[in-house]
C-alpha cells in the first residue's frame, strides 16, 4: 500500500498528510454517504416533521378528560325549581385497562367494597354495553365507597369513580310538554353544540331543546400526565365545568297545576257525557275522549302563563335513557305531542270572531242587512246556489228548529251559522275571483292563522288557512285533499264558521283572540321570561315582542268584547258559567264545536270541543283556550273547563266541572 | 492536523518485552477522548431514560447509569490495554483467536434462550454476548488472512478462504438468531475484502452471491416471524402503529419532538416514560435527539463521522497491511452499526438489535468495541517505521 504514503512536499506543512489509496477512499466515500443519509433524515424528522411529532409526543402523555357540567335549572315564574341537576357518583370500568386475567379479582374486590355480590357487578357490567368504557350509573355508591375505590385504585386497574350530573324533574309530569326532555346527543347535536362530548346529555324537546345552548354548561377539562401503562403521574391542569344557565319560565306552577287537573276532568266529563247519552244511531257511537289541550296567554304581552296537553309524560323517564316499552306506550297515546302547539283541529265557531271583525271592518253583511244591527232570519237551513250550478243545503246547528231573527250580535252570541254563511255568500257574490275574495283569510292571516306563532318552543305546527291558491297547490301535489273544481263558494262558507280545511292549534287561536281584543297587536308568545348565568347575571331577558299590528277600529273591538261577554251571559256558554254566579260577568268567550265525521275506516269521530275565553271581560288580561279533541260540544265540555281555569285566574275557589249546554251540534 | 501526527521528531525510548521494540509515536489521544466523550454522554442519556423507572422500582434513580458507567470504565481500561499490546503479536495467535470465536458461538447455543434467542452466556450479573467479541475478533483474523493478498487482484482461493472463515461464525450467529450481527459481519468482511484488493469481477460475483443468498433465505423461510415482521414493518411504516410499528413510530415521535434544540435534559417524555422501547439499548439515539434536539443529534453524528475518518486515516497511514486492514475492518463495523442503529430509530433502516457503539447499554458491546478501538490505536502507535519523509525530517 505504498500509495497511501504522503508525498514529501505535504509533510512539510507540519502535519501528517494522509492520502487514501483509492480503495480506502471508496470506503470512506461510502461511509460518508451513509452519514449523509442519516443527516438528511435527522433534519427531516426533527425540523420538518418535528412540530407535528412534538404534538404527538404531547398527546402521548397528556390524557384529557372531560368533566360534565351540570345542566342549568328551569324555574317557574316564581322561582320554584322544575328541573335541576344533581350529582351522582357513577362507577366507570375501562375494559381496555383491565387485564382479562385480573377481571375476576377486580370484580371480587369491587363487590366487597360496594357490598353487593360479584354476580350483580357482572350483570351491571354487561348491561352497560360492550364499549371500552362501561358506565354503571344505576347503583347507589356512597362517598365512603367511592373514596375507598379511589384509594385502592392500584389493585383495581381500569376502575374509576366519577361524579356525573343527573337531571332531576322535581314536579313529576307537571309542565312535561313545556319542559320537554333530554337525551344523548346524535350526530346533529354534536355538530350544533361544539362544546359537548358523546356523554353530555342534550335537550331533545321543549324548553330543554329550545334553550339547550343556555342550559348546557361548559365542559370542564382535566389533564393528566400519564405513563404508557396508564398510570397517572401528575395532574397538569384542571378547568372546572361551568354550570348551565338558569331558565325562568313565564309559566307558574299553581296555574299550570289547575290547568292540567282541569284537562283530566274535562276528558272525564266528556267521556261520562258520551256514556249518559248514547246515540240512537249505532254507527255514531263515538270513540272515547283521549286528548285535550289548554293554555293561558297574557293578552297584552304574549306571555304564556300555563300550557298543558293531555295525555302527558314525565320528563324524568328520559333521564338515563327511557325504556322502550314505556316509550312505545306513551307514543301510542300521543303523549309526546304538545297539542297546544302541534294539535291541528278546525277551530269551528271560535273562528266566527274573525268573520265578525271582517264583517264589521269591511262592512260586509248578509243580503238584506245593511249594518251589524240589521237582522235576518236565522232559519234552520240554507240553500245556496253557486255559479258552478251546484246546489247545497246547509243546516244550522239548531236544525230542525230555526233560531229567530238575528243581527250580527245575536248571530255571534247564538253562534248562528246561517248568518255567517250569508256573510260568506256576500263576499263570494261581491269579490269571487278578484283579489278581494280572500278578505276573511287576509284578516285571519294577519292575526296568526296558518302561520307559526313563533313561540319559543320547538316543532310548532303552522296550521292551515285555505284559499284558492292553496287549493290549487294541493290539486297539483295532494289531489286527494281537494275536489277537482278547486276553491268554491262552499269552501268559503265552511271557512267563515271555522270548518272545512282550516286547521288551527290552540295557541294560534289564543294569539288570534288576544290580538282581536287588545286592539290588533299580535304578540309573539313566549314561555321563557329570562335566562341567568350561574353568577346570576342576566344573559337573556325576554320582553314582549310585537310581530304585527293589525288595524282594527276601537268600535269593532268594543263590539266584539260586548258580544263575547254576551255569549257567556246569555249565549252558548251561559250554562257553563252559571256556576260562577255574578262573577261570570267578568268573563267573555266563544264556544266552538268542530264537525264530527266518519273516517275512511268507518270510525265515527265526535266533534272537537273548543272554548276561547277572556278574563276580565271588560279589559281582558288573559285569554284561555281549551280544546278537547273529539270531546263533543264546546259549550258542554270545553266551556266548563275554561270556567274552572278562569276561577283560578280570578282567585276564587275552583269548583268541579259540570256539563254545559249542548250547543252547535 | 498537528494532533494526528503526534509530536514531530519525537522518538520514544525502546520498549522491551510484551511491547514492541521499535520507536513509537504517541497513542491517539483524540480517539480515546472521542470514545470517552461518547461513553459519558451515554451515561447521561441512560440516566435520563431510566431515572423515573428506576426510582419507581425502588432501586434508586441512578441504578442503570451506575451500571453503564462501570462498563464504560471497563471499556476505557480495555482500550488502554489493547493499545499497549503490539497488535502484530496477534498474527501468531490467529488460529487461537478463531478457535475462541467458534468456541464462544457454539457454547452460547447451550444456554437457555432469552426472549427466544441464544445470544447470552450468564456470568453472575453479567450477560456475556460472545457475538459482540466475535465481530471484533473476526476483524483481526480476516486482516491476518487478507494481509498476504496481492494489493490488486486477489486470488480466488484467498477470497474463498476468507469467506469460508467468515461463513462458519455467520452460520452460528444466524442460528442464535441474530440477523443484525450476522449482517454486520458480512458487511465488515465485504469492506475488508474490497480494501484488500478484490477485483471487480470478484466483487460482482460476491454481490451476486449475496443477492442470491438473500433470496434463498427468504424463499426457504429461514427467517423468524419477528424478523419478517420487522422487515415488512420497515417497508410500510404507516400501518399497525399499535403493534408491529409501535417501536419505530414512537421512536420517530421522540426524535421529531426534539426539533431544533431538544426538549431539554430529563424532559424527554418519550424516552423517559417508556414510550420508546429499549430506549437505553437499541434506541438510545432517540434519547439524545429528543432531549438535545437536532444539534445534539447532529453533534453525535459528526463525532461518529470523525471517528470513522480517523480510523480510515490510520489505515491509510499504516504501511503494515495487517494493521491497515484491521483499521478498515473496524471502520466498516462501526459504520454499519451506526448507520443501521440510528437509521432504524428514524425509519431508514429496519429494526435490528445492533447496539450504537459506545452509547447503547450493553457491557459486551462496549468492551468489545473498546478493545477494537484499542487495537486500532495500537496500529497507530506501532505504525513505524515512520513514513520515510517524516523520518528523514526527524
Amino acid at each position: 500500500m505504498k500509495s497511501v504514503k504522503s508525498p514529501a512536499g505535504e509533510a512539510g506543512s507540519g502535519g501528517l498528510a494522509v492520502r487514501f489509496g483509492w480503495r480506502v477512499a471508496v470506503l470512506a466515500a461510502l461511509f460518508t454517504g451513509l452519514f449523509v443519509v442519516l443527516f438528511f433524515r435527522l433534519w427531516f424528522v426533527q425540523l420538518v416533521e418535528g412540530e407535528e411529532l412534538a404534538r404527538q409526543a404531547d398527546a402521548n402523555i397528556l390524557t384529557l378528560e372531560y368533566l360534565e357540567a351540570p345542566r342549568g335549572s328551569i324555574l317557574d315564574r316564581n322561582g320554584i325549581p322544575l328541573a335541576v341537576s344533581t350529582s351522582r357518583i357513577v362507577l366507570e370500568v375501562d375494559r381496555s385497562a383491565l387485564p382479562v386475567e385480573r377481571e375476576n379479582d377486580v370484580i371480587q374486590r369491587l363487590a366487597s367494597l360496594l357490598q353487593v355480590t360479584p354476580v350483580e357487578i357482572r350483570s351491571l357490567l354487561e348491561a352497560a354495553g360492550s364499549g371500552n368504557v362501561a358506565v354503571i350509573s344505576d347503583m347507589d355508591i356512597d362517598a365512603d365507597a367511592a373514596y375507598q375505590i379511589i384509594e385502592q385504585r392500584r389493585t383495581l386497574p381500569g376502575v374509576a369513580v366519577r361524579i356525573l350530573p343527573v337531571r332531576q324533574y322535581l314536579q313529576g309530569e307537571l309542565m312535561g310538554h313545556v319542559l320537554g326532555h333530554i337525551g344523548l346527543p346524535d350526530q346533529e347535536d354534536l355538530e350544533r353544540l361544539p362544546n359537548i362530548d358523546a356523554e353530555t346529555v342534550v335537550g331533545k324537546q321543549g324548553v330543554e331543546l329550545e334553550y339547550d345552548e343556555f342550559l348546557q354548561g361548559d365542559l370542564g377539562r382535566i389533564s393528566y400526565r400519564q405513563a404508557p401503562n396508564g398510570e397517572i403521574l401528575e395532574e397538569v391542569g384542571q378547568i372546572d365545568p361551568v354550570p348551565g344557565d338558569t331558565v325562568h319560565l313565564t309559566l307558574d306552577i299553581p296555574t299550570q297545576q289547575v290547568v292540567e287537573r282541569v284537562l283530566v276532568e274535562a276528558v272525564d266529563l266528556s267521556n261520562s257525557l258520551k256514556e249518559e247519552t248514547p246515540p240512537e244511531d249505532p254507527s255514531r257511537i263515538p270513540q272515547p275522549t283521549e286528548r285535550a289541550a289548554a293554555l293561558v296567554l297574557e293578552v297584552n304581552t304574549g306571555e304564556v302563563r300555563a300550557m298543558a296537553s293531555y295525555p302527558t309524560f314525565a320528563p324524568q323517564a328520559f333521564v338515563g335513557g327511557i325504556d322502550i316499552r314505556t316509550f312505545e306506550e306513551l307514543s301510542e297515546k300521543q303523549s309526546f305531542n304538545n297539542l297546544v302547539i302541534q294539535g291541528l283541529k278546525p277551530p269551528a265557531s271560535t273562528f266566527k270572531a274573525v268573520t265578525y271583525v271582517t264583517a264589521l271592518e269591511e262592512n260586509i253583511f248578509p243580503e238584506g242587512a245593511a249594518s251589524a244591527e240589521d237582522s235576518i232570519e236565522c232559519s234552520a237551513q240554507l240553500e245556496a246556489d253557486f255559479v258552478d250550478q251546484s246546489q247545497l243545503v246547509w243546516r244550522n246547528w239548531t236544525y230542525p228548529e230555526d233560531d229567530g231573527r238575528q243581527n250580527l250580535h245575536g248571530a255571534f252570541q247564538r253562534s248562528c251559522n246561517i248568518y255567517f254563511w250569508e256573510i260568506a255568500l256576500s263576499v263570494w257574490r261581491a269579490y269571487s275571483h278578484t283579489d278581494q275574495e280572500d278578505l276573511v283569510q287576509q284578516w285571519a292571516d294577519q292575526i296568526g292563522f296558518g302561520r307559526r306563532s313563533q313561540v319559543d318552543l320547538p316543532f310548532e305546527n303552522p296550521g292551515v288557512l285555505p284559499d284558492r291558491e292553496l287549493f290549487e297547490r294541493w290539486r297539483r301535489t295532494q289531489p286527494w285533499r281537494v275536489r277537482p273544481e278547486g276553491w268554491l263558494g262552499g269552501d268559503l262558507m265552511s271557512l267563515v264558521v271555522g270548518q272545512g280545511s282550516i286547521l288551527s292549534t290552540p295557541l294560534q287561536l289564543a294569539v288570534a283572540y288576544a290580538s282581536l281584543v287588545n286592539g290588533g297587536v299580535v304578540y309573539q308568545p313566549w314561555v321563557v321570561d329570562r335566562v341567568a348565568d350561574s353568577d346570576g347575571e342576566l344573559v337573556l331577558d325576554n320582553t314582549p315582542r310585537v310581530l304585527r299590528t293589525v288595524d282594527i277600529s276601537p268600535a269593532a273591538v268594543e263590539s266584539l268584547k260586548r258580544d263575547l261577554a254576551e255569549v257567556v251571559q246569555s249565549g252558548t256558554a251561559r250554562k257553563a258559567f252559571e256556576e260562577m254566579g255574578p262573577l261570570s260577568a267578568r268573563i267573555s268567550g266563544k264556544t266552538g264545536t268542530a264537525q264530527s265525521f266518519t273516517d275512511q275506516d268507518g270510525v265515527y269521530h265526535d266533534s272537537t270541543a273548543w272554548f276561547a275565553g277572556l278574563v276580565p271581560a271588560d279589559d281582558p288580561q288573559w285569554v284561555v283556550v281549551v280544546m278537547v279533541d273529539e270531546g263533543g260540544s264546546g259549550g258542554a265540555v270545553a266551556a266548563p273547563a275554561a270556567r274552572a281555569i278562569m276561577q283560578h285566574l280570578l282567585q276564587v275557589p275552583v269548583t268541579p266541572l259540570e256539563a254545559g249546554e249542548e250547543t252547535e251540534r | 492536523m498537528a494532533l494526528l501526527s503526534g509530536r514531530r521528531g519525537y522518538r520514544p525510548p525502546p520498549v522491551r518485552g510484551l511491547f514492541a521494540d521499535r520507536p513509537k509515536p504517541a497513542p491517539d489521544v483524540v480517539m480515546f477522548a472521542v470514545m470517552a466523550g461518547l461513553l459519558a454522554l451515554s451515561a447521561v442519556m441512560v440516566y435520563s431514560a431510566t431515572f423515573i423507572r428506576d426510582a419507581e422500582g425502588g432501586g434508586g434513580a441512578f441504578g442503570s447509569m451506575t451500571r453503564q458507567m462501570i462498563f464504560a470504565g471497563a471499556g476505557l481500561a480495555v482500550f488502554i490495554v489493547a493499545s499497549l499490546v503490539d497488535y502484530r503479536d496477534y498474527r501468531r495467535l490467529l488460529p487461537y483467536i478463531y478457535g475462541l470465536i467458534m468456541l464462544g458461538l457454539i457454547v452460547v447455543l447451550f444456554f437457555p434462550p432469552v426472549k427466544g434467542a441464544n445470544r447470552w452466556i450468564p456470568i453472575g450479573a453479567f450477560q456475556l454476548q460472545p457475538s459482540e467479541f466475535a465481530k471484533v475478533a473476526l476483524v483481526v483474523v480476516l486482516a491476518g488472512v487478507l494481509a498476504r493478498a496481492r494489493e490488486e487482484g486477489m486470488r480466488w482461493r484467498r477470497m474463498g478462504a476468507a469467506l469460508a472463515l467468515v461463513a462458519l461464525p455467520c452460520l452460528l450467529i444466524f442460528i442464535q438468531p441474530d440477523l443484525g450481527t450476522m449482517l454486520s459481519v458480512m458487511f465488515l468482511t465485504a469492506g475488508m475484502l474490497f480494501a484488500a484488493g478484490l477485483s471487480f469481477r470478484q466483487l460482482a460475483v460476491l454481490l451476486a452471491a449475496g443477492a442470491g443468498g438473500t433470496a434463498a433465505v427468504l424463499r426457504l423461510g429461514l427467517l423468524q416471524e419477528y424478523q419478517i415482521n420487522r422487515l415488512s414493518g420497515f417497508l410500510d411504516q404507516s400501518v399497525d402503529l399499535q403493534g408491529m410499528n409501535w417501536n419505530i413510530n414512537q421512536s420517530k415521535i421522540a426524535i421529531g419532538s426534539g426539533q431544533m434544540f431538544g426538549r431539554g435534559l430529563l424532559e424527554g417524555t418519550q424516552t423517559g416514560l417508556d414510550f420508546v422501547p429499549s430506549q437505553t439499548t437499541d434506541f438510545i439515539f432517540t434519547a439524545v435527539a429528543e432531549q438535545l434536539g437536532f444539534f445534539g443529534g447532529l453533534a453525535v453524528l459528526l463525532v461518529y463521522v470523525f471517528l470513522i475518518w480517523r480510523i480510515l486515516m490510520i489505515s491509510a497511514a499504516t504501511p503494515d497491511r495487517f494493521g491497515s486492514l484491521i483499521a478498515v475492518g473496524m471502520a466498516s463495523l462501526l459504520a454499519f452499526h451506526i448507520f443501521i442503529n440510528i437509521g432504524m430509530t428514524m425509519g431508514v433502516a429496519p429494526v435490528t438489535g445492533l447496539p450504537l457503539p459506545f452509547m447503547s447499554v450493553g457491557g459486551s458491546a462496549i468492551i468489545a468495541m473498546s478493545a477494537g478501538l484499542g487495537i486500532v490505536n495500537s496500529v497507530w502507535r506501532t505504525r513505524s517505521p515512520l513514513p520515510p519523509e517524516l523520518s528523514q525530517r526527524a
